[in-house]
């Protein structure tokens, strides 16, 4: 729980916190993009980073296990390409962009609980090669997406 | 001011295991589509023992061959969790609802799931509690009576719980329930001097304890089981 605080608070300067209704702040990263599905994606030119957002990963409970897919995969946006396990539950995460896998997160394999730790930073999941650049357009912002966890965690 | 929450049941009696993952992968494309409301299966397996994503099968104790000798059945399924026993007279609920629909996540889900069949044994006074971390399910002290296995794909769920009421224990000899080595398996039977009632209305009791733990308004009983065994997909 320390541990947990302490990156949050090094990640201040970059956080939009997201109140949701029971007063757990879900953090949202403003430089990058999201799909309705709470992955997160961080694009570098033609290349993509993704993940689970900090709302996922606390949705999920403490992960122990990650689905990786193989190098080479093609992936769609709004596809599942993989799973994470939490809870006797298996999750599919969804890929926010169209592409080909060029590396994944190997940490995860000994790690899983990186995931539920650092979402955003050493929890990533797959980097990939983009197929289509404008896709990305569909996706929120972080404004959008702060807003979007309130509105499902109000759900109920 | 929401709209109604509405879950349909089927009750299905014994299924095969296989027959099954084909019943709720339609059921959940259907759900996905929207065509379909919340629904619940309700059944029971013949002898069948499952295996979850992890694929952990050194928690098998026994050969394919010594399997097939006790007349049962292994499958390797796409569910969170590892190896579990499912039998007559153990009551089986899968649920294939929308979680985005009510902003659940995994967690909440199978903490809903656990409350269920908490609550389901207090009504024959028997005292459960959920798992301690990495113990997910339903315990009574140090014995385990109710077990979860989700999936969760776009939202949907499927799989779900086992509650023992009454299932021969000795198959669960045969392997490492859920990766737990030092834990026992018990059952409704075991854990209550109550009278028990036919095992239609200890099914109906434990469905109706789903439905309030979810807070559904509205449950209907789906009367044909012959519309969702029959169909020709399956």
């Amino acid at each position: 729980m320390a541990l947990r605080l302490l990156w949050a608070s090094r990640v201040a300067s970059h956080l939009r916190i997201s109140v949701a209704q029971r007063g757990f702040a879900s953090a949202v990263l403003k430089d990058l993009k999201y799909a309705d599905s709470h992955e997160w994606v961080k694009i570098e030119g033609n290349k993509a980073t993704f993940g689970i957002t900090d709302h996922a990963q606390d949705h999920l409970g403490d992960v122990v296990y990650v689905e990786l897919p193989e190098l080479g995969h093609s992936v769609s946006q709004g596809k599942s390409f993989g799973a994470v396990e939490s809870v006797k539950a298996t999750s599919d995460i969804n890929s926010p962009v169209s592409g080909t896998v060029v590396e994944v997160n190997k940490e995860l394999t000994e790690s899983p609980g990186l995931v539920n730790s650092s979402p955003y930073e050493q929890g990533w999941i797959v980097k990939v090669e983009l197929s289509d650049a404008g896709e990305a357009e569909k996706l929120m912002d972080s404004d959008k997406y702060s807003k979007f966890c309130e509105e499902e965690d109000a759900k109920h | 001011m929401r709209s109604p929450r509405t879950l349909e049941v089927w009750r299905l009696g014994t299924v095969n295991y296989l027959k099954s993952l084909k019943i709720q992968d339609k059921l959940v494309s259907e759900r996905k589509a929207h065509q379909i409301p919340d629904t619940l299966l309700s059944l029971q397996h013949p002898p069948t023992y499952t295996l979850g994503k992890r694929r952990t099968d050194h928690n098998l104790l026994i050969t394919q061959s010594e399997l097939t000798k006790i007349g049962a059945e292994l499958h390797y399924t796409q569910r969170g969790g590892d190896i579990t026993f499912h039998g007559p007279h153990q009551a089986i609920l899968y649920p294939i609802i929308s979680l985005r629909s009510i902003g659940f996540g995994a967690r909440n889900y199978v903490e809903t799931l656990e409350r269920s069949m908490i609550e389901f044994a207090s009504m024959y006074g028997v005292k459960a509690r959920a798992g301690n971390k990495c113990e997910t399910g339903v315990w009574v002290g140090d014995r385990k009576i109710g077990a979860i296995g989700v999936r969760i794909s776009s939202g949907i769920t499927c799989h779900g719980l086992a509650f023992n009421i009454d299932p021969d224990l000795k198959y669960f000899e045969h392997i490492v329930p859920c990766g737990i080595a030092d834990k026992e398996v018990t059952s409704l039977r075991r854990e209550t001097d109550a009278l028990l009632p036919s095992e239609e209305v200890i099914h109906k009791q434990l469905i109706t304890c789903l439905a309030k733990a979810f807070s559904y308004d509205d449950v209907v009983w789906k009367e044909d089981p012959s519309v969702i065994l029959d169909t020709k997909d399956v």
